[in-house]
Formats: structure tokens, C-alpha cells, sequence
């Protein structure tokens, strides 16, 4: 029931900061916009489909989902700066509250953001005059949650780790990264080589891939990309969950 | 009358650091007790031990006989706090970091609903309680975090420095709010004003380098050190403290 409470008071912290609609709406939407102008302008003998629609889209939720890693990290990093933390410790509440109240809103914003980036994906898919199966775009969205619990799981890591200064400059280097490792942007498949590799063994790549298979509806071989995305996000969130508990044990040491 | 917090040599040590020695205190249940110290002194620390939030190195205490190490859960029930920084939730209106302070100590919606209203109206929060506490002055902001602290009916209340970095009447208006909670709610507070101490306290202790120097009434303080007012006696018994140790240093 505290973890509840908490949570209604850490989406209100961040849905009223204006920056988390810019960035994690504005943003992602107005790159889809564009990316999808980008891709009207590639000649259909390049062969190059990264930018289409049904691509472009699950790449632009990862995109989002990024800015929310963002968001997570200066709201628990601004919560430990001001002893807002420091109040709620010496209250009734105990870490599976603190660890609860931040993960349910995020999540929640990341499916709401998730579902907005398809809403706009299906009218510019009308404009072009394709067509996106509603049912693959849920599909995709279910298969996004572990990348969401991913990136919830760095904002979390680094804004226990991080004070409010080093914070952002981290994630920009890790939204930098999972852009261009995931394949966002490009085509991560015709580089090929050591970089391929190494995009390939990281969960930022697999996350996109089993979101792009799902968007198009292509589920045989969905179960790899997806478990290892899942696996790597297990992994990260309790590295997480274990900072801040520890970093709340010292705190209270 | 019981008291509400007894400490029996209780400790803290931060590697090389011992930042509270040994002190017993007794603190008598209503009213205010100050501890009075420079920056240093130790209190802050004897604070966070005594609301969870640090854990002793040896010794222990007891609030209204609770064991802070044994039952340090059934404790957080009873008490609450206004810590010496802003501590606030900036983006929530003054009613909802009420509201959410109600809850998290166990207040279902109705009551809460009820209690804010009455904390509102006895802090004179109604012009500010739908504005964004970020958007609040100092004074405003200490106060709501003061209400913040006593929204859950705690028996104790605990201020690290509540009007530190405040002009003078914003000080002036946290005073009377104290002499209002006094009645119903045992207040333990830290201060560095010699002024503040005296004009709110029914009992101060005086510590320095860690250690309880001297714990009375201001009166009492006052006699024992032959001074006319808080201030001089405070800097008495800590200088005399002081030339103790050196003594005992160059004896050593």
C-alpha cells in the first residue's frame, strides 16, 4: 500500500516537469515524423528499410524508452539530493516500497509513451497508405516491456550510484549507445563484423530486433531476441534494486 | 511524568571519528527539549540515531521504552521528523506532500483528508495549499515540512535546525508554531541559537566534541555557570570542557 502511495507521488513528480513530455513524447514523435520524411526520399533500389514504418517504430519506442531511463534517474538522484529520502527512511516505509513506487509509475509511462508513438505510427502509416495490424503493434509493445524494464534499470542504477550533476551526462552516453548498438539508426545487420558482433551479444539490439519482428507480425523467431533482452533486464534491475538497497543501508548505517 | 527518550552511553564512531561519545540522556515526555551544540557538536548525529536513520556504534536508547535497536520499526511509529534541509516533494502542492505524509504513515484517504485540513488550517497554510512546494519561499517551505512532520500524530517530534537560514520573522513564525505543538507533542530540536533556545526550551543539554557538557533548564544552566543569559553560560560550559581536554591532552 506505501509502495502505492509513493508511486502516485513519484508519477506526479515526474509527469509535472514539462521536460518529460519534450523528451519523452515530443521527441521520439517528432523523429518518427521525420525519419519517416527521410525514408520517402530513399530510393527503393538502395534496399534500405530501416526507416520504414514498420521498422522505424519499434526503434522510435526504444528511442522513448531511453529518455525515460533519463527521467527515472534525476527523479531518484533529485530524491536522495534534497533529503526528501532521508524523511521517507525514518518513516514506516521500508526498500520493496521505495524500490515499488518507482518502478510501477515508469513502467506505466513507458506503456502510455509506447502506445502514443503507434497511434501517431498508424496515422502517418494511413498518410503513406499502409498499413499497421493492430494486433502486431501489441504485440510489439508487450515484447518492448523487458527493453523498458532495461532502461528503468540504468535511471535507477545511476541515479542511486550518481548525484544530480554526473547523472544526465551518464545516460547520454548510454542513450548515445543503445541508439547506435541498438540499430535505431542504422543498419546494424549490413555493418556486420566485430561491430555486429558486439551489437548482437548487447541487449540494446536484441531488444529492437524482437520489437521489429513483432511490429511485422514475424514471430518464429522471436523467442531468442526477446529472452535474451529479458534476461539482460532481469539482470540489471536487481543490480538495481541491489544498489539502492544497499545504498539505503549506508545511508541509514 | 515517563520519559520519552532515555539513552544509556550511547556511541558513534565513523572510522577515525567519534562523533558522539557515550551520552545518557533522559528527556522528559511534553514540552521542548534543545540540544545546543556548534557545528560538530554531535547533535545532528544523536538525531539520526534516535529516528533510525543512523545506527549506534555501542550503547542504546530507548523511545518511550522502546529499544532503538530492538524495535526500531514499532519506533517509526512514534515519532517524525523535519530534517535541517529542504525535504520536500517539489513538485506536489502543499495538500498532496500533507496528503502523501498522511498515508505513508498508515492514514487511510478519509482520515487523512480530515487531518490535513486540520494541520492547513492549524500552520495557516490555506493562501499556499495548492501552490507547487518548490515555488514556496524558505520560511513557507520549513513550515510546511514542520507540518509535514506532525501531520501523523507523532508523540515525539524530532527538528534538526528548524530555522536555520530564515530571516527573522519567518523565525519568529516557527516559534509560535512550536509553542502551539508543545501542547499536545514532546518536540526535540538541534539549534545554534542561543536566542531560540532559550526562549522555547523547557530543558536544553549542551554538548560538545560528542559529549553532554550539561543538561538542565536554561535557569539552571544559568546558576550553575553564574552567567545572565543562555549564550554566556553555553560558552562557558563548553570552554571549560575544551580547557578540560587540553589539560588532559598535555597530562597525557
Amino acid at each position: 500500500m506505501r509502495g502505492l502511495i509513493f508511486a502516485k507521488r513519484t508519477a506526479k513528480e515526474i509527469l509535472r516537469d514539462p521536460l518529460t513530455f519534450i523528451f519523452c513524447l515530443g521527441f521520439p514523435l517528432v523523429m518518427l515524423f521525420i525519419m519517416t520524411i527521410v525514408d520517402r526520399s530513399i530510393p527503393a533500389e538502395a534496399g534500405m528499410q530501416i526507416f520504414h514504418i514498420h521498422y522505424l517504430t519499434p526503434g522510435i519506442v526504444h528511442f522513448g524508452f531511453t529518455f525515460i531511463m533519463l527521467f527515472t534517474c534525476l527523479q531518484v538522484s533529485k530524491d536522495r539530493s534534497t533529503a526528501f529520502l532521508l524523511r521517507l527512511y525514518a518513516s514506516p516505509m521500508k526498500p520493496v516500497d521505495f524500490i515499488g513506487g518507482y518502478t510501477l509509475p515508469i513502467l506505466g509511462i513507458a506503456a502510455i509513451q509506447a502506445v502514443i508513438v503507434f497511434a501517431a505510427a498508424f496515422v502517418i502509416a494511413k498518410i503513406a497508405g499502409e498499413t499497421i495490424a493492430p494486433a502486431n503493434a501489441l504485440l510489439c509493445i508487450l515484447v518492448s516491456i523487458p527493453s523498458a524494464l532495461l532502461f528503468l534499470g540504468f535511471g535507477l542504477f545511476f541515479g542511486t550510484m550518481l548525484g544530480e550533476k554526473a547523472a544526465p551526462g551518464i545516460c547520454s552516453i548510454v542513450i548515445t549507445a543503445s541508439c547506435m548498438l541498438g540499430g535505431i539508426w542504422m543498419d546494424v545487420d549490413a555493418i556486420g563484423g566485430a561491430f555486429g558482433k558486439v551489437c548482437q551479444a548487447l541487449p540494446f539490439y536484441q531488444g529492437v530486433k524482437a520489437a521489429r519482428m513483432a511490429a511485422l507480425g514475424n514471430t518464429e523467431n522471436i523467442n531468442q531476441p526477446f529472452a535474451i533482452t529479458l534476461c539482460y533486464a532481469a539482470v540489471l534491475y536487481a543490480l538495481a534494486v541491489w544498489a539502492f538497497r544497499s545504498r539505503m543501508q549506508r545511508d541509514i548505517r | 511524568m515517563g520519559y520519552a527518550i532515555e539513552t544509556v552511553k550511547l556511541r558513534k564512531e565513523y572510522k577515525s571519528t567519534v562523533a558522539v561519545k557515550d551520552i545518557s540522556l533522559k528527556i522528559k515526555e511534553g514540552g521542548i527539549f534543545s540540544l545546543l551544540g556548534v557545528n560538530g557538536a554531535g547533535k545532528t548525529t544523536t538525531l539520526r540515531m534516535l529516528t533510525g536513520l543512523s545506527k549506534p556504534t555501542s550503547g542504546e536508547a530507548y523511545v518511550f521504552g522502546n529499544s532503538i535497536k530492538d524495535n526500531p520499526e514499532q519506533i517509526k511509529e512514534l515519532e517524525n521528523l523535519s530534517p535541517q534541509e529542504t525535504s520536500v516533494a517539489p513538485n506536489l502542492t502543499v495538500r498532496e506532500n500533507l496528503d502523501f505524509i498522511a498515508r505513508i504513515y498508515g492514514m487511510d484517504k478519509n482520515t487523512a483528508a480530515e487531518r490535513v485540513e486540520e494541520i492547513i488550517r492549524r500552520f495557516s497554510l490555506q493562501e499556499v495549499e495548492q501552490k507547487k512546494a518548490k515555488l514556496l519561499s524558505g520560511g513557507w517551505q520549513r513550515r510546511v515540512s514542520i507540518a509535514m512532520g506532525l501531520i501523523s500524530r507523532p508523540r515525539i517530534l524530532f527538528l534538526d535546525e528548524p530555522t536555520l537560514g530564515l530571516d527573522v520573522l519567518a523565525r519568529r513564525e516557527v516559534w509560535e508554531i512550536l509553542e502551539d505543538i508543545r501542547k499536545t507533542t514532546t518536540i526535540v530540536l538541534t539549534t545554534h541559537y542561543m536566542e531560540e533556545a532559550e526562549s522555547l526550551s523547557d530543558e536544553v543539554a549542551v554538548m560538545a566534541a560528542g559529549e553532554i557538557k550539561a543538561q538542565g533548564t536554561v535557569q539552571e544552566l544559568k546558576e550553575r555557570t553564574g552567567q545572565d543569559s543562555l549564550e554566556k553560560a553555553f560558552v562557558e560550559i563548553v570552554r571549560a570542557g575544551q580547557n578540560r581536554e587540553e589539560k588532559g591532552g598535555m597530562a597525557e
